[in-house]
């Protein structure tokens, strides 16, 4: 055994902070997501109640991971399939709905995979097991074939990381097409972090926020199962989670986090609704401003600790 | 004209001009930032370097003379200045200014003998496009026509003559560039003739936030890229393809792929039987047959620069890769440190 792992000792190591995402943020999120995914998968009944805990804690997995637009999950349209929202034109509820309508005897995983991706995945499920009035038809074989059918895309994604993080483990070396330099995985894993808090901040906060006159707390992402709040301090932590990943001693950036996961605990208003307030409005917009100080200051700060700014042609807009 | 003005433009226009073969016959012009300092390249069909002219800023594109080695490099908009620059010596020959209270908008065309630069420009106050005629013997400014739109931004000659103008219809700030009117922008994509009058136009009534920015020629058809202005949760086309006489007909991604641009196209490039675009806020490149269906995606941090040649595509992108692009997706050409600015021009 020698000769192979001195080998593996004399290739050029991936660059620590690479490396850290891939082995300690990204394969064990995507593997708990998977876990999760499927112990929501063992359960036996189609009873909104006995699935709702599960389906939590796959929500809760998937937040974990959400923000890593690259590789595995942008295949083939998976993140999306995962979790699609914001549904502006309410495709998913409509495409449900016909699904209902039609034979349950028809519904198989494969005739699930061919709809639109609006109709699948958490957001799909979310609208089966909290529904906001009666469902046009039995709801079982549409929940059972979902949950069936985001199983499968976790257990890919888990799956697809494999040959993927090696990817990112070897950038730079001969035959690495994707990633031709070493500091290329660095700067897509950097360039994560900070699309990632842009998404908290325009989105997950920007969307219900509205504005002050028009706040929207029912566009929410989660508002049916009561994880408006939740995502948002979920997917700070786990965009925290990477940051320290890629650069642990980043003590202003993590400082900044944890004022902004601070801010986002204590909001207790799980469906944002308080928002209809004047002062429940300006304690949200408190903390999208927390959210882009934390953007501002990781790009300041781990940008130049890492070597790598965010991309050229990207931020200069034409 | 003082004296000294006349005398270094008489020695500009006495000095050989020579052609494109005789500067190592490169495929593409592509401006770039290495360190601190910027430049003009030309690139060989394999992205190696042929030559390399510094510029004083950042670029944004360049538009080459049909058969001599000279080009007009672009400074990002709103910009105040051209440079021509000569490709055998790297000499500036003449620098261009748009008359008081314009702006150039990052394009350019020569007529089809090169005796005629136009360029995309608005009046900084309105950003009411005109475009702006040049004598190329001297680069005198000779007048400006109405460009018929808002913020027209790349500018594209047919073979025939003809003129494709991309009216964006963003009207920015004159100085900090911010838009002014997202709410009821109206893009255009205009048709003029050779001596500037109006042929045809259309406009996209289904998306009027899409902003048309950058154009390519497949035979008679003109292939327009957009930027979405509106919710970016909607799913929109970022192509579109518009033969003059007929409506123009809009190419939508997949479903799965509705995303993957970021609403946003950078560069669009065509050969005889595909469209390609490039978007590096989505880091991706897509391309379409010539009836406007997806045919394949390819992925990659921050591509922008996209070109036709020989059949194919070359891509550019920001950390220094150059690719070349088919249907089966990106193959590296070069890698260097110089990163590559928003455009890559064919020369041909």
């Amino acid at each position: 055994m020698r000769g192979p792992v001195l080998a593996l000792l004399v290739a050029t190591p991936a660059a620590a902070d690479t490396a850290a995402v891939v082995t300690d943020h990204a394969r064990p999120g995507y593997a708990a997501f998977d876990d999760a995914a499927a112990r929501l998968g063992a359960v036996e009944s189609c009873d909104p109640q006995d699935l709702r805990p599960a389906f939590q804690a796959a929500y809760d997995a998937w937040m974990a991971v959400e923000h890593l637009h690259l590789g595995p999950a942008e295949e083939d349209g998976r993140a999306m399939a995962i979790l699609f929202w914001p549904d502006a034109k309410g495709a998913g509820a409509k495409a449900q709905a016909a699904l209902l309508k039609e034979d349950p005897a028809a519904l198989s995983l494969e005739g699930l995979a061919q709809q639109s991706v609006a109709a699948r995945g958490l957001a799909g499920l979310e609208r089966l097991l909290y529904p906001q009035a009666e469902l046009p038809g039995d709801g079982c074989a549409l929940i059972q074939v979902t949950i069936d059918d985001l199983a499968r895309q976790a257990e890919v994604l888990a799956a697809g990381w494999g040959p993927f993080g090696e990817e990112l483990l070897t950038a730079g070396q001969p035959g690495n097409a994707r990633f031709l330099k070493p500091e290329e995985a660095t700067q897509a894993l950097f360039t994560q972090l900070v699309t990632g808090l842009e998404f908290v901040a325009d989105r997950r906060i920007g969307r219900p926020l509205g504005s002050f006159d028009k706040p929207r707390p029912d566009l929410a992402e989660g508002h049916a199962s009561g994880r408006a709040q939740a995502n948002i301090t979920l997917s700070l932590q786990a965009l925290r989670g990477l940051a320290v990943a890629l650069s642990p001693d980043s003590a202003k950036t993590l400082a900044t986090f944890d004022h902004a996961i601070r801010l986002a605990q204590g909001l207790d208003d799980p469906n944002l609704d308080s928002i209809g307030t004047p002062q429940g409005w300006l304690k949200l917009e408190i903390l999208q401003q927390a959210v882009r100080a934390t953007r501002d200051t990781a790009v300041a700060e781990l940008g130049p600790a890492l070597g790598v700014e965010l991309g050229f042609n990207s931020q200069d807009g034409d | 004209m003082q004296r000294r003005t006349f005398l270094a433009s008489l020695a500009a226009t006495l000095t050989p001009r020579l052609t494109w073969a005789e500067v190592g016959a490169p495929a593409f012009l592509a401006a770039g930032k290495q360190g601190e300092a910027f430049f003009l390249h030309g690139l060989s069909a394999t992205g190696e370097s042929r030559f390399q002219l510094a510029l004083p800023g950042r670029g944004h594109a360049a538009a080459a003379h049909p058969t001599l080695a000279e080009a007009v490099a672009f400074a990002r908009r709103p910009g105040t200045f051209a440079l021509v620059i000569d490709c055998a010596t790297g000499e500036i020959r003449h620098h261009l200014t748009p008359p008081e209270g314009m702006q150039f908008n990052g394009h350019g065309a020569y007529s089809l003998d090169g005796s005629l630069l136009m360029t995309s420009e608005v009046v900084a106050e309105t950003s009411e496009g005109r475009i702006g005629l040049w004598d190329t013997a001297r680069y005198s400014r000779l007048t400006d026509w109405p460009s018929h739109g808002i913020g027209p931004h790349e500018i594209k000659r047919l073979a025939d003559g003809r003129l494709a103008v991309a009216n964006g219809g963003i009207r920015t700030d004159p100085v900090d560039r911010a838009k002014l009117n997202i709410p009821d922008m109206r893009p255009n994509l205009t048709l003029l003739a050779e001596d500037g009058t109006l042929l045809d136009q259309v406009d996209l009534p289904d998306f009027p936030q899409n902003s048309i920015r950058h154009l390519a020629l497949q035979g008679d058809t003109i292939a327009f890229a957009m930027q979405w202005e509106g919710d970016p949760a909607e799913a929109v086309p970022q192509l579109g393809l518009w033969t003059p006489g007929s409506a123009p007909v809009l190419c939508f991604p997949p479903e799965a792929e509705a995303y993957v641009m970021q609403g946003y196209a950078g560069s669009i490039a065509a050969t005889d039987r595909r469209i390609l675009i490039t978007s590096p806020k989505g880091g991706a490149a897509m391309i379409f047959d010539a009836a406007g269906d997806p045919v394949a995606t390819c992925r990659r941090t921050d591509l922008c620069g996209a070109a036709s040649h020989a059949g194919g595509f070359v891509l550019t992108d920001g950390a220094g890769a150059i690719w070349s692009a088919d249907d089966a997706g990106l193959s590296p050409l070069a890698t260097g440190a110089t990163q590559w600015d928003n455009h890559l021009v064919a020369l041909t």
